[in-house]
């Protein structure tokens, strides 16, 4: 490839410089979303129903969209509960995690259950914790709970099994008790896995706490974008995916960020 | 010996034990967890009015479920929309992924784009779907590959961006076609990378299929679930998230299975 590729740099270099094709990348993803953004509005324009959602409607409907009430309601409501579902589950996670590690008939006992749990899709409890909960904002934040225990759990209790022996052992001559090796050893090590694995949970508890929204009607974010197209309201639908999307975007980034602070040994 | 015994600390004591009958204790912890899970399930069953049934009541609700009824239907509808998105997931994820790590252009122009689809929650994007392709099986399909695909592009993409350029230099040296460095090169370095991605998507899969299956008018197994769980018939959600959960493990330890059989295969190859 290394001939080919240089072979082709030579030739796209007569007719133009690393500069140009520098340049040429930069402006790739402009042209491509500019052009993606033209052929929707003009495809719907032209084939589909005038409820179906183009860029200038969505950008029409996001003023009146974010001055309603109901908006930040919905907002305060799903926001709250991931967080809240997100801190409890990440503090359960690390804590169960790590007593895995540390202790493998903890691990023995739970390890079936957890992975079994791991596995399963996470909707596909929804219904069975409708039946327990009710059709109340409760059942998003115990779905929410248990979509952030289970990868942190696991990804602890990974993380905290693969501490270097010598590590403990200076920890057990220097006379560490107990609970310097789990929270002075084990879980510092374990940090970029717990941070992998809340990422991952975060990611979860996301998308199933707007499928409880949706399957248990509970008012929230992920509801509205449901019932706004239902009753026709593309544009203002779309306009609750794009905060979505922000949120899930911000929140990967942020999560970078905490890995890079947390665990700035660890570049992978 | 026997004073060294005697001198040792309770704690030391344990710790000796643990070590010294490990994998008794290992098989014991096992099959206690069994026994508790099934007695608390059992004891419990019974005390929670129709919110909960006890495990054996759950276990005859799945054999009657499962033989004649409409469990293994569920089960053949359910399969062959997991199975088409699996395909597609795999066929289109790589193609993607190695065009995307070969073609700088497409990378440059798309990669953006394909991280901001891979954290947007696909399920938000359902009523979409349903507006512009309608409720049928293609448009499940799109929502379950939209769901499951990404493990397998990034995978490819990261697997065939870190090839060693040394490689890829002997190869050109020694005259290879491209169609040789794609047999030879390319394709042996990125599929252990891409059965990564492939191991968590035949997780992910299941988990789009269920999503389009609640969602995209209700059918399958997701039906089986949505229908129980409307009428509050505790043992028939019961059994059937028993048999998901069942599937989905089964399916993950066949890509774990998969992904260890290719270590083998790798290590065989290589020495």
């Amino acid at each position: 490839m290394a001939a080919h590729s240089s072979r082709l740099d030579a030739a796209t270099s007569r007719t133009a410089g690393p500069e140009t094709k520098r340049l040429r990348e930069r402006l790739a993803p402009a042209v491509v979303g500019a052009a993606f953004l033209a052929i929707w509005e003009i495809w719907v324009r032209a084939y589909l129903p005038d409820f179906v959602a183009t860029p200038t409607g969505i950008l029409n409907a996001i003023p009146s969209t974010i001055s309603s009430g109901s908006f930040w309601l919905d907002v305060v409501a799903s926001l709250s509960s991931i967080l809240e579902g997100v801190a409890f589950g990440s503090v359960t996670g690390i804590l169960i995690g790590v007593a895995m590690a540390r202790v493998p008939e903890l691990k023995w006992l739970l390890s079936s259950y957890i992975y079994a749990l791991y596995a399963l899709p996470l909707i596909a409890l929804v219904p069975l914790v409708i039946i327990w909960v009710g059709y109340q904002p409760t059942t998003r934040l115990v779905i929410v709970i248990i979509s952030t225990f289970l990868p942190v759990a696991v990804t602890t209790a990974d993380g905290a099994c693969a501490i270097p022996k010598e590590h403990l052992d200076v920890g057990k001559m220097f006379g560490a008790r107990i609970h310097h090796l789990w929270f002075g050893i084990a879980l510092p090590s374990a940090m970029p896995h717990i941070v992998a694995g809340i990422e991952l949970g975060f990611a979860r508890a996301i998308a199933n706490a707007i499928a409880v929204e949706v399957l248990a009607s509970v008012p929230g974010m992920g509801m509205s974008v449901f019932t706004k197209s239902n009753e026709l309201n593309e544009n203002e639908s779309l306009v609750y995916v794009a905060c979505l999307a922000i949120f899930a975007v911000g929140i990967r980034a942020a999560m970078i960020r905490v890995r890079r602070w947390l665990a700035p040994w660890y570049s992978g | 010996m026997s004073i060294s015994e005697r001198t040792m600390s309770f704690g030391t004591r344990i710790a000796r034990f643990r070590t010294n009958n490990a994998s008794w204790i290992r098989i014991a912890c096992y099959a206690a967890s069994i026994v508790l899970m099934l007695g608390v399930w059992q004891a419990l069953g019974n005390s929670f009015g129709v919110l909960f049934v006890p495990f054996t009541t759950t276990m005859k609700q799945l054999w009657v479920m499962l033989y004649g009824g409409p469990l293994l239907q569920a089960l053949v509808v359910s399969g062959k929309l997991y199975l088409v998105t699996l395909a597609i997931d795999i066929v289109a994820g790589v193609t993607i992924g190695l065009a995307l790590a070969r073609i700088k252009l497409i990378a440059a122009a798309l990669e953006g784009y394909i991280y901001i689809l891979y954290a947007t929650p696909t399920i938000s994007l359902v009523p979409f779907v349903s507006v512009l392709f309608g409720f049928g099986f293609w448009p499940r399909v799109l929502v379950a590959v939209l769901i499951s695909i990404f493990p397998i592009v990034l995978g490819v993409m990261e697997g065939a961006r870190s090839i060693p350029r040394q490689h890829l230099d002997v190869a050109a040296i020694f005259g290879s076609t491209e169609r040789q460095l794609w047999r030879d090169v390319i394709l042996p370095y990125v599929t252990p990378h891409a059965m990564t991605g492939i191991k968590q998507s035949i997780a992910l899969s299941m988990a789009g299929t269920l999503v389009a299956e609640f969602f995209l008018n209700p059918d399958g197994l997701a039906a089986l679930l949505l229908q129980g769980s409307t009428i509050i018939d505790t043992a028939w959600v019961l059994a059937v998230t028993v048999f998901v959960a069942a599937l989905a493990t089964a399916l993950v330890g066949l890509g774990e299975l998969i992904e260890r059989f290719l270590v083998l295969w790798r290590r065989t190859a290589v020495g």
